[in-house]
């Protein structure tokens, strides 16, 4: 009953509604923004910035953004000699 | 691939657009966005229930929904008082979706709470936390776009309306309230002369606001086509200069200037308040303090909206028309 209890409470703090998702872009590139469950935010593929989500709420202001530094950034990052 | 590594290059530092990506620097900056965000906090907590100035003005604003036939499924509404229009939405202009944003998280905060406690029927309201400067809205997706008393405190005014108009859909109505350049004129009198007397220099203490001229000229270089633009002008009534100043900070409408003066001494203050009093106020013992609102109106181009021919295509002469009709009185 418990562990059920937590769940449901995590459902309802992590996440954002799909619906508005459709609505949504990120403030800088006008690019379509994916939804990482893993960090619980919005990410920018294209300039390799993520959004947070505090409350359901997405902070989609410029200075709010992090940009990512993971795995992926260093890969497309060690192509750059080849093209 | 050359941008990615060049954002890597700058590590975790949190992404600041005045970090001169160039496109940007060049921007003039007038307003302090980040202070603006830190007032409007403030307001939120300041704020109380229910405004009549803000609240006049929003129900003006929302007026002008009932006037138009069509309805508007989704609607966006940013910036400035967010709370009133939800508040006072009332079914108007057929809503079915509505997305709140403003770039205060406290801001967001209150009208999620207030929408707990009394909500909108058949409307389903989200929230975001975004700046005008840089909506982050999808382009064509709403119907409407409403700001209430926000846009007088971006940079770059042209260009958040040419967002707000990207992100309409075809036939979509941009509507929005802002202060006008008669705004607080009073205040602004008194803090200069209050200024000139006891620091023998003058500072800017207001914002530069649009004058009404300028608002219709804004709306067609944003490229909305059907431009409406009308005044009001609201006297509002307090009993000393400071409780205008609290009224200020309520509504989050206090001076965020980047070239402001940061320090504001006691006596110049005490001076302006009392320059104020003995320079405006009334027989009764309040002050009067003046707020010109300008409310703009916008559609978003479409092929069944009227335009006016192209020149040269006329098939009457105004002088045919003038003999048909204008010996028989008229004009």
């Amino acid at each position: 009953m418990v562990r059920f209890g937590r769940i449901l409470l995590k459902d309802g703090a992590v996440g954002i509604n799909k619906k508005l998702l459709e609505y949504l872009v990120c403030p800088l590139s006008k690019q379509p923004l994916r939804f990482c469950e893993k960090t619980n935010s919005l990410i920018s593929d294209s300039i390799g910035v993520s959004y947070p989500i505090v409350d359901g709420v997405p902070r989609l202001v410029p200075t709010d953004g992090k940009i990512i530094e993971t795995d992926d950034a260093l890969i497309s990052g060690g192509d750059l000699p080849k093209t | 691939m050359r941008r990615s590594i060049a954002l890597c290059r700058r590590g975790l530092r949190s992404y600041c657009t005045d970090a001169g990506d160039g496109f940007q620097s060049s921007k003039l900056k007038i307003f302090d966005r980040h202070l603006k965000r830190v007032q409007r906090d403030r307001a939120a907590w300041l704020m109380k229930p229910k405004d009549s100035l803000v609240d006049t003005v929003a129900e003006n604003l929302l007026d002008r929904l009932e006037d138009c036939k069509r309805t508007f499924p989704t609607a966006l509404c940013m910036g400035g008082s967010l709370e009133a229009i939800r508040r006072l939405l009332r079914g108007r202009g057929g809503i079915e979706k509505l997305l709140m944003m403003d770039t205060s998280c406290d801001m967001v905060k209150l009208c999620k709470d207030a929408e707990q406690q009394t909500p909108n029927d058949n409307i389903e309201t989200s929230y975001i936390i975004g700046d005008e400067e840089y909506l982050p809205v999808k382009e064509n997706s709403v119907d409407l776009v409403i700001s209430c008393l926000g846009l007088h405190w971006t940079n770059d005014l042209p260009g958040a309306m040419i967002q707000c108009r990207l992100a309409l859909k075809s036939d979509g109505l941009f509507l929005a309230a802002i202060l006008g350049g008669e705004t607080l004129k009073e205040l602004r009198i008194a803090c200069t002369v209050a200024q000139m007397e006891r620091e023998g220099g003058i500072s800017p203490r207001l914002s530069p606001l649009a004058q009404v001229r300028d608002a219709g000229n804004l709306l067609t270089r944003a490229g909305f086509t059907l431009p409406g633009v009308d005044v009001d002008e609201y006297t509002v009534r307090y009993s000393s200069a400071l409780e205008l100043i609290e009224h200020l900070r309520a509504m989050g409408e206090t001076n965020a200037l980047l070239q402001r003066s940061k320090v504001l001494k006691k006596d110049t203050a005490l001076a302006t308040a009392a320059i104020y009093e003995s320079m405006f106020g009334a027989e009764d013992g309040t002050i009067p303090a003046t707020f010109q609102i300008i409310y703009m109106t916008g559609w978003r181009e479409h092929h069944s909206q009227q335009k006016a021919k192209k020149r040269g295509s006329a098939t009457v002469s105004f002088q045919d028309l003038q003999k048909q009709f204008g010996s028989s009185g008229g004009c």
